[in-house]
C-alpha cells in the first residue's frame, strides 16, 4: 500500500520535472527518475510472492518471482543507454546555442 | 498560466495513477513455481535471475547488447573522439 | 580544481579491489547474486574512479582506449558466434550445446561463458561512455 503510493509519487515527480522544468539536463534526470520508479514498482510487485532470494540451494523455499527482476535488468541497461545518449545530445545543443534553457533555444531557432 | 494548467493536469493524472496502482492484483506465481521446479535442470544455473537472463531470454540479452553498442558508438561519434 | 592527497591515495588503493570485486561478481554470476551486467558495471566503476582521481595518463597506460574499443566490439562478435555454435550443434540459436567432441558438458558452462562476455562488454561500454562524457577539451594530451 504505502510502497505503491511512494513509488507512484516518485513517478509523478519525474513527470513534473519533465513538464515544468526548463533545463534540459533536469529533464533528462527526470526521465531517469521515472525509469527508477518503474523499476521499483516491478520489483516490489514481484517480491510479494515469496520471501527468499531466487537462488535454488536444494530445499524448497518460497522464493521471490525472478521474472520481473530479469526484465528490470534489461530495463536498467536500456535506461543507462538512453540517458547517456540524451546527455550527449544535450551537450551538442549547448555547444550550438550556448544555453540549456529550452525556451531560449526555441526562441533562437525561431529567430533564425 | 501555462504552468498552472500543466500542474492541474498532472494532479488529475496522478489521482488516476494512484487508483490504478492500488488496484493491481497479486502477480500470479505460476512462472515462479515452474522456474523453481525446472529452471535449475533446464539451464544449469542456480541463480534463477541469471537462468532467465541468459538461458530462457538470451535472445533478449542479444538485443540489449545491440542497444548498448549503438549507444556507445553514438556517444563516441558525437563527442568527437579520435579512438 | 585542486586535488587532495586523500583522493590520490584512496583511489589508487581502492580501485584494484573494486575491479577484483567486479570480476568476482561476473565469474560467480550463475551461483550467487550478481551476473554479467552488475559485475561489468562494478568493473567500469573501478576504472572510472581511476580516471576521475588520477587523470587520463594512468588510463592511457593501463587501459588503452583502443583495447577497450576492441573488447566492446569483440564481445558482441563472440556473443553471436556462441549463438551460432548452438545452431551448429543442432539445438537452435543461443541454446548452447550439451556435447562437444564426444564429451558431455554441463549446461552452466554456456551461461558462464556468456556471463564473462557480457561482463567484459558492459564494463568496456560503460567505461567508454563515462570516458567520453568526462573528458575535457582543454586537457587531452
Amino acid at each position: 500500500m504505502i510502497n505503491m503510493i511512494l513509488s507512484g509519487l516518485l513517478l509523478v515527480t519525474g513527470i513534473l520535472g519533465i513538464v515544468l522544468s526548463g533545463n534540459l539536463i533536469k529533464k533528462v534526470m527526470a526521465l531517469n527518475i521515472i525509469n527508477s520508479s518503474i523499476v521499483i514498482i516491478f520489483i516490489y510487485q514481484g517480491s510479494l510472492t515469496g520471501r527468499h532470494a531466487p537462488i535454488i540451494t536444494g530445499e524448497e523455499k518460497s522464493i521471490v518471482d525472478p521474472v520481473p527482476q530479469a526484465l528490470m535488468l534489461t530495463a536498467i541497461v536500456v535506461g543507462i543507454c538512453v540517458t547517456a545518449l540524451a546527455l550527449v545530445l544535450v551537450y551538442r545543443m549547448y555547444r550550438l546555442y550556448g544555453t540549456l534553457d529550452i525556451n531560449e533555444i526555441e526562441k533562437r531557432i525561431r529567430d533564425e | 498560466m501555462k504552468r498552472i494548467i500543466h500542474t492541474v493536469l498532472i494532479a488529475v493524472f496522478s489521482v488516476f495513477l494512484l487508483f490504478s496502482l492500488l488496484s493491481i492484483d497479486k502477480t500470479p506465481d505460476s512462472a515462479g513455481d515452474y522456474l523453481l521446479a525446472k529452471g535449475r535442470d533446464e539451464t544449469g544455473a542456480i541463480n534463477l535471475v541469471t537462468a532467465i537472463y541468459l538461458g530462457y531470454r538470451a535472445f533478449d540479452t542479444l538485443g540489449e547488447t545491440i542497444v548498448l553498442i549503438t549507444s556507445v558508438s553514438a556517444v563516441v561519434f558525437l563527442m568527437g573522439g579520435k579512438a | 580544481m585542486k586535488k587532495t592527497d586523500i583522493l590520490e591515495v584512496v583511489s589508487r588503493k581502492l580501485s584494484p579491489f573494486i575491479i577484483l570485486f567486479g570480476l568476482y561478481l561476473i565469474t560467480y554470476g550463475h551461483l550467487t547474486p550478481g551476473g554479467g551486467f552488475q559485475g561489468g558495471v562494478a568493473l567500469a566503476s573501478g576504472v572510472v574512479l581511476l580516471l576521475l582521481c588520477q587523470g587520463q595518463s594512468v588510463i592511457h597506460r593501463y587501459f588503452p582506449l583502443k583495447k577497450i574499443n576492441y573488447t566492446e566490439v569483440t564481445g558482441y562478435l563472440l556473443f553471436i558466434l556462441i549463438g551460432l555454435a548452438g545452431l551448429v550443434a543442432g539445438r537452435g540459436f543461443l541454446s548452447g550445446f550439451d556435447m562437444f567432441m564426444g564429451y558431455a558438458i554441463p549446461g552452466s558452462v554456456i551461461i558462464f561463458i556468456l556471463n564473462l562476455i557480457i561482463g567484459l562488454k558492459v564494463g568496456a561500454g560503460i567505461t567508454l561512455i563515462c570516458y567520453y562524457l568526462f573528458i575535457e577539451k582543454g586537457d587531452d594530451e
